[in-house]
């Protein structure tokens, strides 16, 4: 909540800034600090960054260059063999798909629901609203292993185990929450004599929300999306208990095939196929990273 | 509240919302404290055992305390590397004056990376034969000594499964944190400043106490997502080698889907639940008391 004020007291206390030039007085005295801590910070990232240039690095290497050279050094050839072995050995184009199709259905799933509860606890109003709202905490604290073992026995006897809806019911209901709770803290911000008109124009609440509610919260949704992609599309946990067959694998069941598949793990393969399949997330997440970035503070301080 | 709504709209727009979630969320959890109580495989008829499932599991499981422990110990360890890494570069990053933005942008990638891949990865990072990134490093600076296979030794698997955990969600943490930090006024750093305050009590008595709350929520995600974690440990060791990296999480899913012992994997979960419901409350009390003192 406090967020707004940031810039503008930024602003106001180091007028100087605006140029693009800090204050003199503190340019000159900390310098041995300040090269201290840039220099902490490249190696933090150099940390955070360096394995998954190394992953993608390996999937380049020729296997024998793999088995015996220096894990650090550059690969000694390039190769895209190990991107063609990747795709001959498991349905990475079928993973990728069913991934889609799950991330998909679940966050049409959030973003519909999630609008619609913030909108009759914020919007409409309603006696319990606060017992609601309450209710949707418990999902946010409870862990999602607790559902496995009555999701498993209510599938099978409902004939859903081995569907894609296996999976989107558990990953949209445990992420219904934080939607619901960003969702109802946007419309705090639509000011009351937006409906008040719109009532007064005779509109009822499904006009409201569909002309008025649904139009201006676009921004919201994005984030909401970006923020549940993430763990959407990363999902092992639902996927590998409720999927059996390999039609419905999503990425991460179908990157386990390449372990045991062949007794032993043909790494540089393996490499290949991560790259590949962690591709289209780390595109959405450089090209939208300010979005992304903006939705993961604003879900952690409004949740 | 809107003027001209009815009873009937407000159930129109909340009832599908929870519905989904009493299917996915409310209804299992109920299941499993129903399940609890009984024995059952999934497929002869279930038997009500009463307390018996809690019996055994605080009394008569070792395996149990033993995952409890290691749960502690896994919970540890992503707290320090995700709170503490948080905090300490979220604070070198705001005597930045550029390149914030593309620092929080690098730092966040891994957490945008599934499990199964960071599982892999670290499996290779810890590797001896063919050599390890982290076996090569200890042998560059030194420490050719310490060279092992960190999977597999039992005094190393626990960390070793624990550390790819909270080196993935650092950056979500540090961001968080970093924009809390931001808001802090400026006025107040300057002024204190002014008054010959030094680095250390800058951030105990400015900095500290005013990004309180958001601390208070950032501690509770990571507890709590610490508390389930469960994908790394799994698929790197599978609670292995004995039950050197077994988790509260990895024992209950294979109580469930290997020995199918339903009952007593319900007693397991529940007890997850009421462990991340104290530790929640417990977080609560120390910090919120320690701001109105």
């Amino acid at each position: 909540m406090t967020a707004p004020a940031a810039p503008i007291a930024r602003t106001v206390t180091t007028p100087p800034s605006d140029s693009g030039r800090p204050p003199l007085r503190r340019r000159r005295k900390p310098s041995v600090h300040r090269a201290l801590s840039r220099a902490l910070i490249a190696i933090i990232v150099i940390v955070q960054v360096y394995p998954l240039a190394w992953l993608f690095l390996t999937s380049l290497r020729d296997e024998h260059d793999f088995a015996t050279g220096d894990p650090f050094a550059l690969p000694k050839s390039l190769t895209w063999e190990n991107y063609a072995r990747a795709f001959e050995t498991g349905d990475l184009g079928r993973n990728i798909l069913n991934s889609f199709i799950v991330t998909m259905g679940a966050n049409i799933l959030i973003v519909l629901l999630g609008m619609m509860a913030a909108y009759a606890i914020q919007v409409l109003g309603f006696r319990l609203s606060r017992l609601v709202r309450g209710l949707f905490l418990i999902g946010i604290i409870v862990p999602v292993q607790i559902a496995l073992v009555p999701l498993f026995i209510d599938y099978s006897t409902v004939n859903l185990l081995d569907t894609y809806q296996s999976m989107i019911i558990p990953l949209a209901g445990f992420s219904l929450p934080m939607s619901v709770y960003l969702f109802s803290s946007f419309f705090e911000y639509i000011p009351r004599e937006t409906y008040e008109a719109a009532s007064l124009d005779g509109a009822g609440p499904y006009r409201i929300f569909g002309l008025i509610t649904l139009p201006l919260s676009v921004n919201t949704v994005v984030t909401v999306v970006l923020v549940n992609s993430i763990f959407i599309w990363n999902d092992f946990i639902f996927a590998n208990t409720f999927v059996l067959s390999e039609e419905l694998k999503t990425i991460p069941l179908g990157l386990q095939n390449y372990i045991g598949a062949m007794g032993k793990v043909d790494w540089t393969a393996t490499f290949a196929a991560v790259c590949i399949t962690i591709t289209p997330l780390l595109l959405v997440f450089l090209v939208l990273n300010k979005a992304m970035i903006q939705g993961l503070e604003s879900g952690a301080t409004k949740g | 509240m809107l003027p001209n709504r009815s009873r009937l709209s407000v159930l129109v727009f909340l009832l599908p919302p929870l519905l989904l979630y009493g299917v996915a969320v409310l209804f299992p959890i109920m299941q499993s404290l129903f399940l609890s109580f009984f024995s059952w495989n999934g497929i002869s008829d279930m038997e009500f055992v009463g307390l018996a499932n809690y019996v055994r599991m605080l009394t008569g499981d070792d395996i149990f305390w033993r995952s409890f422990l290691n749960a502690l110990g896994y919970l540890a360890i992503c707290l320090v590397l995700q709170l503490g890494g948080a905090l300490f570069v979220a604070s070198l990053l705001t005597s930045l004056r550029r390149g914030a933005e593309l620092i929080k942008t690098l730092y966040l990638l891994p957490a945008v990376i599934s499990t199964v891949a960071i599982a892999f990865l670290f499996v290779r990072i810890y590797s001896i034969e063919p050599v390890g990134l982290l076996n090569q490093l200890l042998h560059w600076i030194g420490f050719g000594g310490l060279e092992k296979a960190w999977l597999s030794d039992v005094n190393t698997v626990l960390a070793a499964v624990s550390a790819p955990e909270g080196w993935r969600f650092t950056g979500l943490y540090m961001l968080i944190i970093y924009a809390a930090l931001l808001a802090v006024p400026k006025e107040l750093e300057e002024a204190a400043r002014l008054d010959g305050a030094s680095r250390w009590q800058l951030f105990t008595k400015i900095r500290f106490p005013y990004i309180r709350p958001v601390w208070i929520t950032t501690t509770i995600m990571a507890t709590t997502y610490g508390l389930r974690g469960f994908d790394i440990p799994y698929l790197m060791t599978n609670g292995g080698p004995g039950q050197s990296s077994e988790l509260l999480t990895t024992y209950m899913y294979k109580t469930a889907f290997t020995s199918t012992d339903f009952g007593y994997a319900s007693t397991i979960s529940v007890f997850i639940v009421i462990e991340c419901l104290v530790a929640v409350g417990l977080i609560l009390l120390m910090l919120k008391r320690k701001a109105d003192a």
